[in-house]
């Protein structure tokens, strides 16, 4: 066996030690501490399944997972609409088409955090303004109802991370023969036929990868959470990961938080898996 | 081989470099030399962070083997978050602060008690309450804050109100429909600016004053007791209206710099429910303007007129896990800053507070709104500060509930309803 031999294991060493260290031993001691009294010091107990339990009743926790996936629905549907768009108007023969693509990019290089609070102006004090101006009376008060955090939290997302997927979509795009667009093109087919037929299914694969990162990030997402609505108003615009983070920071429930995480864990891997496990089956071989 | 060779010497060095990373690392190791002692302080009041700085600079000139390591995460949950982790991680700091009788009980093992210091013997009375538990005391109080209506007095002066003649809610109630109705000639937006947006305002702030009567002003009264009886939600519901009704609108999306910042300190609103903390933000915005134009009010109570929410905001406790040594310094520090002559000098030139102590020289505060709040002090008109013995989280939970009322999303009644439910669940 050619790759067991010392050196391949001392070069796997290091990557294994530190994910080892900051991915499955924090996992584990998490599904273990689930099951405890922990407070962030010391635990005293085993509580057995009474966090888990406790779960099903916590109003506050089910709001916000189902906010989640509301959320998490209409992003991935958003961002990949968006994101495939704007990769089709980059990968067009214009002049600007990469000046366009840096610019589509940009907003994925800002922090989530920076993003926030830049977009809570704009939500607040733009849209108010702009409102004033022009009469239009939805554009008041953004941000303070559950409504429009839902869709300011939705915009800001989408605005960041199109740009991203955008970058997968391209390099798909850009894989698709010449010939056999262009034989559709003989054949008679029209521009959207082309596209439905030929471009469509070859951009596949591309779909797995965003529908995964799309739907994984939508569901953890915090900082963008935290900054634009900070859950706000009354823990309407509440996450799961401002839940958990909210229950054991604040609350100073640990354990019960924990035992939160443990379930949003699995909650996003089954969901996450089973979209990939989906997806493979219906791309096709080229 | 010569290949092997390196390899294993890589994956040592990764292997040392990662024990480094996890050692305790808790900044108390000392550097070499023996006699330096590192204090590393870390607290939850980023306002005062450079001012402290700068005093720390100058212990540290006149005891040079003692270094000072500071770090200020800002706002209550944030700071608490950080906390916990450092202690969990096992990179624990020498001196931390904690708001009082919840937090201490989470971290009691970890407490020195400090009951025998200078600057615990001078704290003036009813200071240490929060931070003393069977006699023995586990912290030293910062400051002292109080907050009311804080006012800006040109608004006031031409519209022709006199302030001292505001006690009653009524009298408050007058003053305000006066204002409202000159907004234009006194270029005011909004008499008020409420910042419904952060839930502490009402849930800690406003709803401590109506509470602090039911347990006799005592942090400590609140905090042993199961229940809440709410017997001032009525005018409670009142003073929450008032704010709400002539405030600068939307309420729901303002928050703390907004109000002060972009509102109060510009001018646009005549008054805001705040503390004295906001001395140093209005200062940076006009100096002068802060010095001169800002009075506070009290919030009113009835029976309680002219009375202000004072109290300990936080208190410096000493982790009784770090060396002896380094105990034994901060402690030295503790007393250097609040009970001996050059620190009371030094910390009164740099800090912009209510001294909780004895012998500080109430002309030299720095900050107006402190000198004002220490006088109502000095007269003894306040109300304690009781959300410190609020169950863990109510505070934000209850201003949650305010936020659904305020939006019209849920009567009065109903949110009173669930503070109390909620105090004796957590209970």
């Amino acid at each position: 066996m050619r790759n067991k031999d010392l050196t391949f294991w001392l070069f796997l060493t290091p990557v294994i030690i530190a994910l080892g260290a900051v991915v499955v031993i924090p996992l584990l001691a998490g599904f273990f501490y689930s099951f405890t009294d922990w407070n962030g010091l010391t635990f005293n107990n085993f509580l057995g399944l009474d966090h888990y339990m406790r779960l099903l009743d916590d109003g506050r926790f089910l709001s916000s997972l189902w906010f989640t996936i509301q959320f998490s629905v209409v992003t991935v549907l958003l961002l990949n609409v968006f994101g495939l768009g704007l990769a089709l108007l980059v990968t067009q023969k214009l002049k600007s088409s990469n000046l366009l693509r840096t610019i589509f990019f940009m907003p994925n290089l800002i922090g989530g955090l920076i993003l926030g609070f830049i977009w809570q102006f704009i939500f607040i004090s733009v849209f108010s303004d702009l409102g004033d101006l022009f009469g239009i009376a939805g554009l008041d008060g953004w941000l303070t109802t559950g409504t429009t955090g839902f869709w300011g939290l939705v915009i800001l997302t989408t605005w960041q991370l199109a740009g991203y997927i955008m970058i997968i979509y391209i390099a798909y795009l850009q894989s698709i023969p010449e010939e056999l667009l262009e034989a559709a093109k003989v054949d008679g087919a029209n521009p959207f036929q082309r596209f439905r037929n030929v471009t469509f299914p070859l951009v596949a694969p591309a779909f797995t990868i965003s529908m995964f990162l799309t739907l994984s990030t939508s569901f953890k997402i915090y900082d963008q959470n935290l900054a634009l609505t900070d859950g706000g108003p009354f823990n309407s615009t509440e996450m799961v990961a401002m839940n958990i983070v909210y229950t054991a920071f604040s609350s100073n429930e640990m354990a019960y938080g924990q035992a939160k995480a443990v379930i949003f864990f699995i909650f996003v891997a089954v969901i996450a898996v089973s979209q990939v496990y989906y997806n493979k089956k219906k791309e096709v071989e080229m | 081989m010569k290949k092997t060779k390196w390899t294993l010497m890589t994956g040592a060095a990764s292997l040392g470099l990662l024990a480094a990373c996890g050692g305790e690392g808790s900044g108390n190791s000392g550097s070499g030399d023996g006699d330096q002692i590192t204090l590393d302080i870390f607290q939850g009041k980023v306002e005062f962070r450079d001012q402290f700085l700068e005093m720390a600079a100058q212990y540290e000139e006149e005891n040079p083997n003692v270094q000072i390591e500071f770090g200020a995460v800002g706002g209550g949950s944030d700071y608490f978050t950080s906390l916990r982790s450092r202690f969990s991680s096992g990179d624990e700091p020498d001196v931390f602060s904690l708001a009082g009788p919840s937090e201490l009980a989470d971290y009691q093992d970890y407490a020195e008690d400090v009951t025998d210091l200078e600057a615990t013997d001078t704290a003036l009375a009813g200071t240490l309450d929060g931070i003393t538990v069977d006699d023995r005391v586990y912290g030293i109080p910062f400051n002292q804050e109080g907050y009311g209506l804080i006012y800006n007095k040109q608004v006031f002066e031409e519209a022709g109100i006199n302030p001292d003649d505001i006690l009653s809610y009524e009298d408050l109630e007058e003053a305000v429909q006066t204002l409202d109705s000159q907004k234009e000639e006194l270029g005011i937006e909004g008499v008020f600016a409420l910042p419904g947006s952060e839930a502490w305002v009402m849930g800690n702030h406003l709803a401590n004053v109506y509470l602090a009567p039911e347990f006799n002003n005592d942090v400590m009264e609140a905090y042993e007791s199961d229940t809440v009886a709410f017997e001032r939600s009525d005018e409670m519901q009142r003073m929450l209206d008032l704010q709400n009704e002539y405030s600068i609108q939307p309420v729901l999306n303002m928050d703390y710099s907004q109000q002060v910042e972009q509102y109060f300190s510009l001018g646009d609103a005549a008054m805001i429910q705040q503390g004295d903390w906001i001395y140093p933000t209005l200062q940076q915005m006009d100096p002068e303007f802060a010095e001169e134009n800002v009075g506070v009010l009290p919030i009113p109570l009835e029976g309680e007129e002219g009375k202000v929410p004072v109290g300990v905001p936080n208190y410096w406790v000493i982790n009784s896990n770090a060396d002896e040594e380094v105990v034994e310094a901060a402690k030295d520090f503790f007393d250097w800053m609040y009970a001996s002559e050059e620190g009371i000098e030094v910390v009164q030139e740099q800090l912009n507070f209510i001294p909780a102590h004895e012998n500080f020289d109430p002309d030299n505060i720095n900050s107006s709104l402190s000198r004002d709040i220490y006088e109502y002090s000095l007269e003894e008109n306040t109300i304690g500060w009781i959300f410190l013995g609020y169950p863990t989280a109510w505070g934000d939970d209850f201003g949650a509930h305010t936020q659904e009322y305020l939006a019209g999303e849920r009567d009065w009644e109903d949110v009173i309803e669930a503070g109390r439910q909620e105090w004796e669940s957590s209970r």
